[in-house]
């Protein structure tokens, strides 16, 4: 059965730039799991249409491989999509150039994750193999270190996004220890060509934020037949979903996905700073009759454990800091008293007479 | 591992303190061995401090001692000194502006070619990471055709100046030669050849110009704009501009800002910049350059700037200072005459 919504979307504070197309939104269901086919079949008669009716030489995809994990976990994409994708794309421009893009990385548990790893044993190699389809390992290519405003770190991109190309991101349906949920605007952290973003993370919200701008897809697909609860976004429990969301704005597939986990995206940081960024409201998304809802179990106690940790850590640090800070002051002191106390008294004196 | 090469600096001034010293202890091929100054009590007292084996006042010291030289004179010495240290068979390392004049350059290539030697002109510039960025991006075609070149630089006290630089005999020309010739260097590095020049300066017979400005044509047809000051702060970037884009290179800064209208990054943001060399040492171009000479020297690559690349800068210099009278408006205050 072909179930769709359009979202309402407000197109007066739509921001400077507004999409070229308006947001259009279609969550279909998908019991039989296998049949991703039949899916896209049943998209072509969406209207408005969500699939291009021309594209340029290349598509890029994206899809969600954080881990080793199969896709029937709720963690990773289904390397299914490759091939129904490049029959569908060809179907529209016989000569398109299909490329997968991942990036190595580093979980925030410090587990590394080689992207060609993750292509081998997740089946993408074969895929791609079969259908004449490109694997690039964005940390592999050719990168350019660029400034983002409001993060002092510089970042590194690949190449790629200076050139034309239609963009597919593909996520999945997962909540996520900080973010509260993740799908296809936080998909976009493995366009970096960092493997380490730790340190990012800090500015994430304002990261995925810019990043949407860097990269914003053109098809997002929101592969919910499985979702995640628990931890997540790699720990967690499997929970059938049996829906698939398209849309060719992210905010809005974000927005439905929340709906889908009953996650108010008021509650997700990022969500809410690309709102904001856009100068948008959330749209406003209606759930087709087939499709059901569930409050996806979070894992607030592990959650709550990990910030502890994160909390002990920097705690650990700024009273290393602290003692360092002293000790390194006693012992200038023992080696030079003079020296130490016509300087050090100085500035105690112009610290004092500043507050 | 092959024997280091031998190597002797022929000037100490501010060029080889701030940038080839650095470079020298970046490429561990080279073994610093001889300093050459026509100051003795400078020479000994660099040597000493820097570790170099010996210092002299005489050039003709270096042949068979050493197997390079990095050459940082008054422009006036470039040619003589590099003709006599190639036609021995030691390869150079010359500063820019290669000569003061295009036959003083063709007797440098002559030179080099006569003694089997090496020689590399000082453009340090199209070593650096935004500028071979931007040359990567533009064989990549980011830009489409290039229609518009603006390039700037000069600022009121940037270098310590020794009397020669103001001297038109020993210098050659002033902020064009001087400041100038960096971005005319990479200008046809980066689009190709000039065509057409204009040229309007504020020198004299007796006085080096502080003000330049270019407008040029280029073979490819596109249109441009060079100013150098030697007085001015002016905005230090190189802007191509073609059909489909810009690049901004920074010229004292390792930026690049970009855009290219076909691009999915540029779908939304109106540009992007980016910075590709944050790490120590700040500028790694002179140590690249260095180590480029050397694997030349070994066989393994190319000079990337050779005695015909420092030539064909200087030709566009010495054509600017061949047109007899200024065509442009000066900038406002600034009065003269082309030299």
């Amino acid at each position: 059965m072909t179930s769709w919504s359009n979202s309402k979307v407000d197109h007066n504070s739509a921001g400077k730039q507004p999409p070229a197309n308006p947001p259009t939104l279609a969550i279909l269901c998908c019991e039989d799991h296998g049949n991703l086919a039949g899916v896209l079949t049943r998209l072509r008669s969406v209207s408005p249409p969500l699939l291009p009716a021309s594209l340029p030489r290349k598509v890029v995809i994206k899809p969600n491989l954080c881990d080793v994990v199969s896709w029937e976990a709720g963690v990773t994409t289904d390397p299914s999509w490759l091939p129904v994708l490049a029959a569908e794309l060809r179907g529209i421009r016989p000569d398109v150039q299909i490329v997968v893009i991942e990036s190595d990385a580093v979980s925030a548990y410090k587990n590394y994750r080689s992207c060609d790893e993750t292509y081998d044993r997740l089946g993408y190699r074969e895929a791609a193999r079969q259908h004449g389809i490109e694997l690039v390992n964005l940390s592999n290519s050719e990168s350019i270190e660029i400034s983002m405003g409001g993060i002092p770190i510089p970042i590194l991109i690949s190449e790629l996004f200076l050139e034309e190309f239609y963009f597919i991101s593909i996520a999945n349906l997962k909540v996520h220890p900080y973010e509260r949920m993740t799908a296809i605007l936080k998909n976009a952290l493995g366009l970096l060509t960092d493997a380490d973003i730790s340190s990012l993370h800090p500015y994430l919200s304002l990261l995925i934020s810019h990043l949407h701008r860097l990269c914003p897809p053109d098809l997002c697909i929101v592969d919910g037949r499985i979702g995640l609860q628990g931890q997540g976004p790699i720990l967690g429990d499997p929970v059938r979903m049996n829906s698939i969301i398209f849309s060719n704005d992210a905010l809005a597939a974000d927005v439905a996905a929340c709906k889908l986990m009953m996650i108010p995206p008021e509650a997700v940081p990022h969500l809410r700073k690309v709102a904001a960024d856009l100068k948008r409201k959330f749209p406003v998304v209606q759930l087709p009759a087939d499709i059901h809802p569930r409050s996806f179990a979070f894992n607030t106690s592990s959650h709550g454990d990990i910030l502890l940790k994160f909390a002990n850590k920097r705690l650990h640090r700024s009273s290393e800091r602290f003692t360092n800070r002293w000790l390194d002051r006693f012992l200038r002191f023992k080696r030079e008293p003079v020296k130490f106390a016509t300087e050090a008294v100085p500035k105690l004196v112009r610290r004092l007479h500043g507050r | 591992m092959a024997a280091r090469l031998r190597l002797g600096l022929v000037g100490v001034g501010t060029v080889v303190e701030r940038y080839h010293l650095r470079a020298v202890r970046g490429v561990p091929e080279v073994e610093p061995v001889a300093v050459v100054d026509i100051n003795e009590e400078r020479a000994c007292q660099f040597a000493l401090r820097q570790g170099f084996h010996f210092a002299t006042t005489q050039k003709q010291d270096l042949f068979g001692k050493v197997d390079l030289a990095i050459l940082a004179l008054p422009n006036g010495l470039h040619a003589s000194v590099a003709c006599e240290l190639l036609s021995n068979g030691v390869h150079v390392l010359c500063e820019k502006p290669m000569a003061r004049n295009v036959p003083e350059c063709q007797a440098m290539i002559e030179a080099a070619r006569r003694g089997g030697a090496q020689l590399c002109i000082g453009h340090n510039r199209r070593f650096r990471n935004n500028v071979n960025l931007a040359k990567r991006l533009m064989e990549r075609g980011i830009l489409g055709e290039v229609i518009r070149i603006e390039a700037e630089e000069g600022s009121t006290a940037d270098w310590p100046r020794s009397p020669a630089y103001f001297d038109p005999v020993q210098a050659g020309g002033g902020a064009l030669i001087d400041v100038g010739i960096h971005s005319i260097d990479l200008i046809r590095w980066l689009v190709g050849e000039f065509r057409e020049i204009k040229y309007a300066g504020n020198g004299t017979t007796t006085t080096v110009e502080s003000e330049a400005e270019l407008r040029f044509r280029m073979a490819n047809g596109a249109e441009g704009k060079l100013l150098a000051s030697r007085t001015r702060d002016l905005q230090q970037h190189i802007r191509i501009t073609g059909s489909e884009g810009y690049l901004d290179i920074g010229l004292w800064s390792d930026n690049l800002r970009m855009r290219g209208n076909k691009g999915k990054a540029f779908q939304q943001l109106p540009y992007l910049d980016a910075y590709v060399s944050r790490r120590p040492p700040q500028d790694a171009s002179f140590v690249l350059q260095l180590n480029n000479l050397v694997n030349a020297i070994r066989g393994e690559a190319k000079v990337l700037v050779d005695g015909f690349e420092g030539k064909a800068a200087v030709e566009v210099v010495a054509r600017a200072y061949g047109q007899s009278a200024p065509n442009i408006a000066l900038p406002a205050g600034v009065s003269g005459c082309a030299s």
